[in-house]
């Protein structure tokens, strides 16, 4: 299992709920979250607004902030390694990274067969 | 004033602007302390003039009141309260972060949001945490205007049940956060409001029937939250000492009236009527005297017999504009936006209202769009109608609910169900609301680029929340890529453009209500929007008074003319009081024309 750790932006709240439009990237980005937890990954998710002293401890983080100023944010990084930077990745990438399989897509039950007896889908 | 006969240990008085909650709350602090008691007084209003009331400099501590043994006051500044927060937050992190990410922290702090939460955990610091106040046997907290304090007041509820719903622990808590550990105060907070041994909440109303209403709505939501133990203060009730002046006979009829119909939740309430002084309620006498006024209001010694009639001053209209050239300077433009801003209970709707109704009658398409809870000036125009003038009303439980849906739709659309249950959560956090009246308000600026607006009031009832919010935002707009809605985007801008939005600070001839009224417009000018004109409203000082009471409130206008004209306003309107109440389009047409500016009237006598 992987260790996850997400780097934002001093922001309201995560979801962006608290801005005058919500981008509709941050709630999306906040479920992918919900769901690599729910596949056992280990997330933490700072927010420079709340948790500096995690940006003050890692020292990657400051040398980034240093380099590029806040553009380098949100960055995140697997298992101690910076996989991204100033982007919120897509749920196949978070996928990619910590070698998870995403859900195959539920395809419509065909007209006969590929539906057993006593599975409740009939 | 009865609740002071077995008095708890927490006393709120609240009201809208220039009811005298300052004057009410000073006074029973005084005489609480006259008792020997010890009292700490302590002011969450922005703009409180609690310092001039006293007569001393405080500041956010306990600081001994002159002249009254016992006696402590001190004010809660938001503004202080929030930098002292974000220095908290940013403070320890200067020389370890980066240049560009203490930028970024001190960006996100100085929102609305830090602003409401530094001063309402100052607030429950005082209220919530037993060891801060032990030194005291009561604490009297005089508060800001209703909106306001019904927002502080709500927050222990809002925020608590929040964060005990809120299951992913994670979202949107915003600036409460860095707070998390106050949640014991919090709770404290809201259990004490609700203990009526503990809390009693004073409501402070004019004998007026905008005021009454509004004292109404407070009980009730007050009660919804389980604030029980209320009174009711109705200040500055008149009788006329000299019947042969008509206008004092026509404000004692008027007040009378008022008080007959009260309205029915107010009724049940214990009661206190305390008289109208002649003149301002400044310094300890002033304030040990509205004692007396209030547990023996028949038998007192009215103050007013201490002035003197004859050496009443010549009242010169000069330098007055009227609320009718005003509209004629409006109705030149075709569109645009006209706003009234200031506290509650100046008469902002009123004047909106008239101004809206002045433009349409002259022909003019116009669009009034009003925050008054009451609505009642929806039914009443609505009624007669008028061509070419259509009204709306900002519902903030409305706005919210669309604004829930609307970010479901959009955002959410794409979410699987756990993503939806997330962004539905934080949906439901206490900012939602600010964010949909916020927007609703932006798209009521927008409008006036099609035809005339006319804006009863800033939505937020928190004008300073408000232009925060239109500062935050705007920056924001200017980084984030996702498309923001063209009204948000541009509201700043359509703001700060002296054709496009044209202000008016409404406000009364008196010490509080002028105050917050300066202090308003620092305000706007923080925010490069320059007010277009003041609008001094139910102005004595034009009338031909002959009672004695009325004489001497017209005498202590006069330094409040004064001063706005000389210190705050280019464009000053001077709207005098109205014996009858200027409702219905007959009404608020008088309530335009009733000043002329004539060169023969331009001088009134006053006595």
């Amino acid at each position: 299992m992987s260790h996850v750790q997400i780097y934002d932006r001093a922001m309201c709240c995560s979801t962006g709920v608290c801005g005058p439009q919500v981008d509709p990237v941050l709630p999306k980005f906040a479920a992918d979250l919900e769901w690599l937890e729910r596949e056992g990954h280990q997330v933490d998710r700072f927010n420079l607004a709340q948790d500096a002293a995690q940006y003050a401890a890692n020292s990657t983080v400051q040398k980034m902030l240093e380099a590029e100023g806040v553009d380098c944010l949100p960055l995140i990084f697997v298992d101690g390694k910076v996989v991204s930077r100033n982007e919120y990745p897509t749920r196949e990438n978070l996928a990619l990274w910590t070698e998870t399989k995403l859900p195959v897509k539920n395809m419509l039950p065909m007209a006969d067969g590929g539906c057993s007896g006593g599975s409740g889908c009939c | 004033m009865r609740f002071l006969e077995h008095p708890t240990r927490h006393l709120f008085f609240t009201g809208k602007g220039g009811v005298g909650k300052t004057s009410m709350s000073c006074a029973s602090a005084v005489s609480l302390a006259d008792a020997g008691r010890r009292v700490l007084l302590v002011s969450t209003d922005p703009a409180s003039n609690l310092d001039e009331v006293l007569g001393t400099t405080l500041s956010g501590k306990p600081t001994p009141v002159r002249g009254v043994d016992h006696l402590w006051a001190m004010n809660i500044d938001p503004e202080q309260a929030a930098a002292d927060y974000r220095e908290r937050m940013v403070g320890p992190y200067r020389g370890v972060l980066p240049e560009a990410a203490i930028e970024n922290m001190e960006e996100q702090f100085s929102g609305s949001c830090t602003l409401e939460i530094a001063a309402f955990d100052e607030f429950a610091k005082l209220l919530g945490d037993e060891a801060t106040t032990s030194d005291f046997d009561h604490i009297v907290f005089d508060t800001a205007p209703t909106g306001h304090t019904l927002r502080l007041l709500t927050l222990p509820s809002a925020w608590s049940g929040y964060i005990e719903s809120n299951t992913s622990g994670t979202s949107c808590i915003g600036p409460l956060a860095g707070l998390q550990e106050q949640q014991r105060i919090y709770q404290a907070t809201k259990q004490r409001l609700g203990d009526a041994a503990e809390t009693t909440l004073v409501l402070v109303t004019r004998p007026e029937p905008s005021a009454l209403q509004e004292a109404q709505r407070t009980s009730e939501e007050l009660r919804s939250l389980g604030v029980n133990n209320q009174h009711l203060v109705i200040n500055g009730t008149f009788k006329a000492t000299d019947p042969s002046d008509p206008i004092a006979i026509a404000m004692q009829l008027r007040c009378a009236e008022a008080i007959d119909n009260l309205p029915k939740g107010l009724v049940s309430l214990e009661q206190t009527s305390v008289r109208l002084a002649s003149g301002g309620l400044i310094g300890i006498n002033a304030l040990r005297q509205i004692r007396g006024l209030g547990i023996d209001a028949e038998n007192d010694t009215a103050p007013s017999d201490e002035v003197k009639v004859s050496s009443g001053p010549m009242f010169s209209m000069d330098g007055f504009t009227s609320l009718r050239s005003l509209v004629d300077q409006f109705a030149e433009q075709r569109h645009g936006v006209i706003m009234t801003m200031g506290k509650g209970g100046v008469g902002k709707t009123s004047v909106a209202a008239a101004v809206a109704v002045a433009l349409a009658e002259r022909g003019l398409k116009v669009h009034l769009s009003t925050t008054d809870p009451a609505a009642h000036l929806q039914s009443a125009l609505a009624d007669e109608g008028l061509d070419g003038l259509s009204i709306s009303r900002i519902d903030p439980a409305e706005v919210t609910n669309r604004y829930r849906r609307e970010v479901m739709q959009t955002a959410g659309a794409d979410l699987d169900e756990q993503g939806k249950a997330l962004l539905d959560e934080d949906l439901r956090s206490p900012c939602t609301e600010e964010i949909a009246v916020f927007r609703a308000f932006a798209e009521s600026i927008a409008e006036g680029k099609d035809g005339i607006v006319v804006l009863d009031t800033a939505p937020t009832g928190h004008t300073v929340l408000l232009l925060d919010s239109a500062l935050a935002y705007h920056r924001e707009v200017t980084r984030q890529s996702s498309q923001m809605p063209e009204s948000v985007e541009e509201l700043l801008p359509r703001l700060r453009d002296p054709d496009f939005t044209r202000i008016l600070v409404v406000t009364l001839p008196e010490s509080t209500p002028v105050h917050e009224a300066a202090s308003l417009q620092r305000d706007l000018r923080r925010a490069d929007i320059e007010p277009y004109a003041w609008v001094i409203n139910q102005s004595l000082s034009p009338l031909p008074l002959r009672d004695p009471t009325l004489v001497g409130r017209q005498r202590n206008e006069q330094s409040y003319l004064n001063e706005v004209r000389s210190l705050h306003s280019k464009r000053t309107v001077l709207v005098p009081w109205h014996p009858v109440q200027p409702t219905g389009i007959a009404g608020l047409r008088r309530f335009v024309a009733q000043v002329k500016l004539k060169q023969e009237d331009t001088t009134v006598s006053i006595s």
